[in-house]
């Protein structure tokens, strides 16, 4: 079995593609003003956007850390 | 696999349970005094309410018999499908969730109404009900399947006891009833599904030194550990399409058009508590909510792995849930599990069957009577649809039935009524050069490219990223970016060919307008300045409009002004919004502490005598 398909392909594919789909969420929110970064509620919903998303990467990433054991 | 298990003891606390959310439904149905509680509950919940209650309706009894299958095939990658939803959070936070809450739209049928056309409506109306009527189809099949199998009543018998417990609390209850139910059942439902994961962990301890879970983890293989699947084979378990069925099509649209999830979010007090709602539930709850339906799975393939005389040898992966449930809890605890799988069917499919009578009222016998009905004759229409909903359900059972599996059931369901309705959804809110001609051919010609792929498989092959195609059978996820392909192509050609929209009647229905829409749904200027939240007294007014009066100074602190918009609710904050009421301030008169309401009001907010109130201004 090709282990770059099988451990780090999906997980690049995940992140690029999924990210991409992630960033231009964030950018039309940003340049319609349907966020605005001046409140400090919305630039704290930012935060949490951008957070979120490196929750996810570091949870998949550890996850096939370990399980590789590398 | 042909076998009945479990104790007369795990039979009874299934009835039990059965009887509990019954009675539970039941009492809360007295709040439903309105189409609007009916519906969306008075729009008046805390976030953590909807956030526990949306556990409930997002597992269905399928997704604990379809994950541990898959859990058991090939391990940890079964999570997949909860942990990508992430990516459209943006979007969803700050784009559809303040439109369809300001706008009031009352079902996404009627925002294709105000977005497009009633030709729009029409087509979305049929293919909503179709699915969501399919997916209580589906539901009610799983449970009875197993169900059939501890009391050995009938298929089809089981399938009618269930639709009747279930139809009889939403029948009466609506929104409220489903809210509290799911409340209860997402709670035993976690607690359940964590507690097998418990006890599997305990009973593979009995077969070493090594503590339980040392001895689950040395256990799985390396690719059994790996939190994503294979990139494109097996044909039917690989990431990329699965990625593009589910971690794309089935987010979008589980987040944008489900109907039932839809109305949770509207049930909430305000939009920034539906965003917190949604990002605890994706952040916190999903995962969780992946190890409950998965590791039944899990711990069947440790012991496959190590003792694999232990299990049945004819053992069909759909049973694994009910087999390792069995065989790692003892009587009692084994009903306790399975009434949660009851739990999951049955809040999964309040939802729907709550949220198809909604669109039945709203889309199609509102717009035929031309909404001149009164609210308790449109509440009856409501109930009499959530009966009407649950029979068809129950008649399309024996449909569902002749898949190879319930996955393959839902699989075709998701990939047949999802993308063009997700596809014209997404277009609508963010582009607004897209034309109502542009969504019919998205529904009809996209929809015709789409099963044109289902008879000729070359056509998706372009797609396909090197998944091997299954003779006889097709590509079966990866069908999923061709039919997003084929209806946003259409969808994206037709535009550019047709009259554009005009920006006046699609005013406040694209993410272009969400700054406004505050305003608009005020209908004057908004007031932002930071007040105090307050606490007072109620007494009864004998005015009979439907504002507040607060005093000088209590408006004072709360930076509020005449015509501005108020939430009122019960001080209690365990309650998460069950007393309250919008509405707005009136004149202001010179008693502190004090709020006038007329009788109507404390009627609709559920106050009772001597408990305080907490005020606040909402904009």
């Amino acid at each position: 079995m090709n282990n770059f398909n099988l451990i780090w392909l999906p997980f690049l594919y995940l992140y690029i593609v999924g990210g991409g789909f992630f960033l231009l969420g964030l950018v039309l929110i940003i340049k319609t003003n349907a966020i605005e970064i001046s409140k400090p509620n919305h630039f704290n919903w930012l935060l949490i956007l951008i957070i979120g998303f490196v929750y996810y990467f570091l949870i998949h990433f550890l996850f096939i850390i370990f399980a590789t054991g590398n | 696999m042909d076998f009945v298990i479990g104790t007369n003891l795990d039979r009874i606390i299934i009835l039990l349970y059965f009887a509990l959310v019954m009675s539970f439904g039941a009492y809360f149905g007295k709040y439903s005094k309105s189409t609007s509680d009916y519906f969306f509950g008075g729009r008046r919940f805390s976030w953590w309410l909807i956030s526990i209650s949306i556990v409930a309706t997002g597992i269905g009894s399928h997704s604990f018999l379809k994950y541990s299958t898959k859990a058991y095939e090939y391990g940890f990658s079964s999570t997949m499908t909860y942990m990508n939803d992430w990516f459209f959070m943006p979007l969803f936070m700050f784009g559809w969730l303040p439109i369809i809450y300001y706008s009031k739209v009352a079902s996404i049928p009627e925002y294709f109404q105000r977005r497009f056309n009633s030709k729009a409506r029409f087509i979305a109306t049929f293919m909503i009900l179709l699915y969501m009527i399919g997916y209580v189809a589906i539901q009610l099949l799983t449970l009875a399947t197993v169900l059939y199998k501890i009391y050995s009543i009938p298929l089809m018998s089981t399938v009618i006891i269930i639709a009747l417990v279930t139809t009889l609390y939403t029948h009466f209850g609506g929104q409220t009833s489903v809210i509290f139910t799911d409340l209860f059942q997402g709670l035993i439902l976690l607690f359940s599904g964590l507690l097998l994961f418990y006890l599997g962990i305990n009973y593979l301890g009995e077969f070493s030194n090594l503590s339980g879970f040392n001895f689950f983890w040395d256990n799985l293989t390396t690719s059994q550990k790996l939190p994503l699947a294979n990139f494109n084979s097996p044909p039917d378990f690989n990431f990329v399409g699965i990625f593009w069925q589910d971690g794309i099509a089935g987010s979008i649209g589980f987040l944008f058009m489900n109907q039932g999830l839809i109305m949770r979010f509207m049930a909430a007090k305000n939009v920034n508590e539906g965003r917190k709602a949604a990002a605890f539930n994706v952040l916190i709850i999903l995962p969780i909510s992946a190890i409950v339906v998965s590791n039944a799975g899990w711990i069947g393939r440790v012991i496959s792995n190590t003792n694999p005389n232990i299990l049945p040898l004819d053992m069909a992966p759909n049973d694994v849930f009910v087999v390792i449930t069995n065989l790692v809890s003892s009587p009692g605890v084994f009903g306790l599990i399975i009434a949660a799988l009851c739990a999951a069917l049955m809040s999964t499919a309040d939802t729907l069957v709550n949220a198809s009578s909604a669109v039945i009222v709203n889309d199609i016998y509102r717009p035929i009577t031309k909404n001149k009905n009164s609210d308790k004759k449109e509440l009856n229409i409501a109930r009499l649809a959530s009966l009407l909903v649950k029979i068809i359900a129950v008649l399309l059972v024996p449909f569902f039935n002749n898949f190879d599996s319930i996955y393959e059931a839902h699989g075709w369901f998701h990939s047949t009524f999802t993308p063009p309705l997700v596809v014209g959804i997404f277009l609508g809110i963010f582009w607004k050069r897209f034309t109502s001609s542009a969504i019919i051919a998205t529904f009809l010609v996209g929809g015709f490219l789409m099963i044109l792929g289902q008879f000729y498989p070359e056509l998706i092959k372009p797609f396909s990223h090197g998944i091997e195609l299954r003779p006889g059978k097709g590509y079966s996820y990866i069908g999923a970016l061709y039919n997003i392909f084929v209806c946003a192509t259409v969808g994206i050609v037709v535009s550019f060919f047709t009259k554009p929209p005009d920006l006046k009647q699609i005013k406040g229905l694209t993410i272009f307008d969400v700054k406004d829409l505050k305003q608009i749904f005020k209908g004057s200027e908004i007031n932002e300045k930071k007040g105090e939240k307050i606490s007072v007294e109620w007494k009864r007014s004998n005015q009979k409009n439907e504002f507040i009066s607060f005093s000088k100074n209590d408006m004072k602190r709360m930076k509020a002004k005449k015509g501005d918009l108020v939430y009122l609710s019960d001080s209690r904050k365990w309650l998460g919004g069950l007393k309250s009421i919008h509405s707005s301030f009136d004149k202001s008169h010179n008693e502190d502490g004090i709020v006038y309401l007329s009788s109507s009001l404390i009627e609709k907010g559920l106050f009772i005598d001597n408990k305080t109130l907490t005020a606040e201004k909402e904009m």
